[in-house]
């Protein structure tokens, strides 16, 4: 098939989720399918600014097209429009005009979807709340499918989304949670879909010794915190619970291992690595008691398969239903919804090894069922064929 | 599917932790004095209505919000919003140096209690959802005692329902009375 990826930013360097689900599945599928990328010139998700020059390139074998973003994101206007449409009871001008600010405005991606589109069998859009998602997939609607990677935040229920997730001929779904979450904002039931979930390759952690963690100081008894730390992630929260719980249990600590963009507390029981090498995030993972994710918003926690991924279970935020979701499914950790959930799930896992290895076996075992590439791009193949074979009578309804 | 892999099951360890919890706060709350929740049966009761209050999504339709009318009359409002009542000139200006000049200046306070705002208004919305599940529960409650009412012969009828003792709603809604 002739297929168009559309993402608001791409490059081998892009960390975030669904840039790097779109660029694993662009440069898996590229040797069966005639893969185009088309994207914007932004590297930074925030400002959007224009970083890559625009034009065509090819990486990792998978041709790019970037599309000059028309302006950066106007920070203040969009933050007090984001108050004005979140109220509630906005028009839908303003809820449109919500997505525009949302950015990358990118107008010529969607001149070329309009006039280019047809030349493609399928065009798969990643994340419905940008610019390039929500201006773009209207225009190719009859051979759209959408990957929406929505979580369970305000922007879900803007008034203007029902009708646009009536659109796509086809959604992919990174977790059963997300597609309920969607369903629930469309007017008819969302076929062709299909769960695809995201890959991980096998890791070995045989050989991995506690060398690198030994040097920075690193305890035996830890939970861990692996990504941005972040008011928005849930670590206030997190850092807050783990101090009042580590008051009384001296023994142990909490590690975090990713850039802070707020004040960690001084207290000799949080250990603030910052960004790490790949051998100490691998190092840290292999030996940690348990990963904590304390978000509250997620579509798909890559992190918490990467901790299955090397057998360590996890300590999840309850309140956030798909990681609530994939832990029940998993079987491969616990949950909490307040601190004295936080305190009794923590003290399960520091204090029962047994029943913590166990979870994290099966975390693994879940990782190995659900989440290998082969199983991955196997759903993927499967939906992608399902769309193009019942939408290919109506495009010959366009067409004639 | 949580049963499906050997070894732990989540469901069966997380029911164990959450019943720990439960019940060293039903110990809490009767050392300081509520004894009605020495019945552990009466304590479950009221925690399952309160969950389900503040299992209520973000963005539930609720009852409440409806009755009191407009929003902006009881809504708490997170939005900045510039107005000036003069004319179309002066207006321009006023609002200009509004937002240029001394929003700048004050933005960062509003930034703090914007956080307490958004606190204040997730805590609206939990109490406008027990409200509702305590409606919802009477109503219920009474259309039992109206069906109990109607089946059970006055005189063996639980005072609750039709005696003295049973309260003015409660008696104003029995079949009985009506």
């Amino acid at each position: 098939m002739k297929l168009a990826f559309v993402v608001q930013r791409y490059g081998a360097e892009i960390a975030g989720g669904s840039e790097g689900h779109c660029r694993e599945l662009a440069e898996r599928l590229s040797g069966r399918h005639d893969i185009t990328v088309l994207t914007t010139c932004a590297r930074d998700y925030v400002t959007w600014e224009n970083a890559f020059p625009p034009g065509r390139t090819v990486e990792h074998g998978v041709p790019v097209l970037r599309f000059p973003v028309a302006r950066p994101r106007r920070m203040k206007v969009f933050a007090d429009l984001s108050d004005e449409v979140f109220e509630g009871g906005a028009s839908h001008e303003r809820q449109e005009e919500w997505f525009r600010e949302n950015g990358p405005e990118t107008p010529e991606l969607v001149e070329y979807l309009r006039a280019h589109g047809h030349e493609f069998d399928l065009v798969v859009f990643w994340t419905f709340r940008y610019y390039q998602s929500y201006f773009g997939l209207p225009v190719v609607a009859n051979r759209a499918v959408l990957v929406p990677t929505a979580e369970d935040d305000a922007a879900i229920n803007l008034d203007v989304l029902p009708p646009f997730f009536d659109k796509p001929a086809g959604y992919m779904f990174l977790t059963p949670e997300e597609e309920q979450l969607v369903s629930g904002r469309a007017y008819r039931p969302l076929l062709p879909s299909m769960v695809v979930g995201s890959g991980l390759e096998p890791v070995s952690t045989a050989g991995m010794t506690r060398a690198p963690l030994e040097a920075l100081g690193i305890p035996q008894n830890y939970l861990l915190y692996l990504g941005r730390v972040d008011r928005n992630k849930g670590c206030d929260a997190l850092l807050e619970n783990f101090q009042e719980y580590a008051s009384s249990r001296p023994d142990v600590a909490l590690v975090l291992a990713g850039p802070a963009k707020m004040q960690i507390p001084s207290n000799p029981r949080i250990l603030a690595l910052g960004y790490v090498s790949n051998e100490v995030r691998e190092a840290l993972l292999a030996h940690a008691r348990a990963l904590v994710v304390p978000s509250w918003y997620e579509s798909l926690s890559i992190v918490l398969l990467e901790a299955w991924n090397h057998g360590i279970p996890a300590l999840v935020n309850g309140r956030c239903k798909v990681l609530a979701g994939q832990v029940r499914r998993a079987n491969g950790g616990l949950y909490y919804m307040f601190p004295a959930e936080f305190d009794e799930a923590a003290d399960f896992l520091l204090n029962r090894p047994a029943e913590r290895d166990a979870m994290g076996r099966q975390g693994l075992a879940y990782v190995d069922r659900e989440y290998r590439w082969p199983t991955v791009l196997s759903r993927v193949e499967t939906l992608l064929q399902d769309v193009r074979r019942r939408s290919t009578p109506r495009l010959q309804n366009v067409g004639s | 599917m949580a049963g499906d892999a050997a070894g732990v099951d989540v469901d069966t360890v997380m029911a164990e932790l959450h019943g720990r919890v439960r019940e060293r706060l039903r110990g809490q709350l009767v050392e300081a004095g509520s004894e009605a929740f020495a019945d552990p049966t009466v304590f479950a009761d009221v925690e399952g209505v309160m969950r389900a209050a503040v299992s209520t999504p973000e963005h539930a339709r609720l009852i409440l919000p409806e009755l009191l009318g407009e929003p902006d009359t009881w809504r708490l409002t997170t939005k900045m919003a510039y107005r000036s009542h003069r004319g179309t000139g002066a207006a321009s200006l006023i609002l200009f140096v509004k937002q240029r000049v001394l929003m700048p200046l004050l933005r960062w306070m509003y930034e703090y209690s914007r956080d307490n705002f958004e606190r204040q208004r997730r805590i609206n919305h939990v109490l406008f959802a027990c409200v509702q599940e305590l409606a919802l529960e009477t109503a219920l409650l009474r259309r039992e005692v109206r069906r109990l009412s109607g089946a059970v012969p006055r005189s063996t009828a639980s005072p609750m329902s039709s005696g003295p003792a049973s309260g003015p709603d409660t008696q104003s809604d029995s079949p009985q009375s009506r």
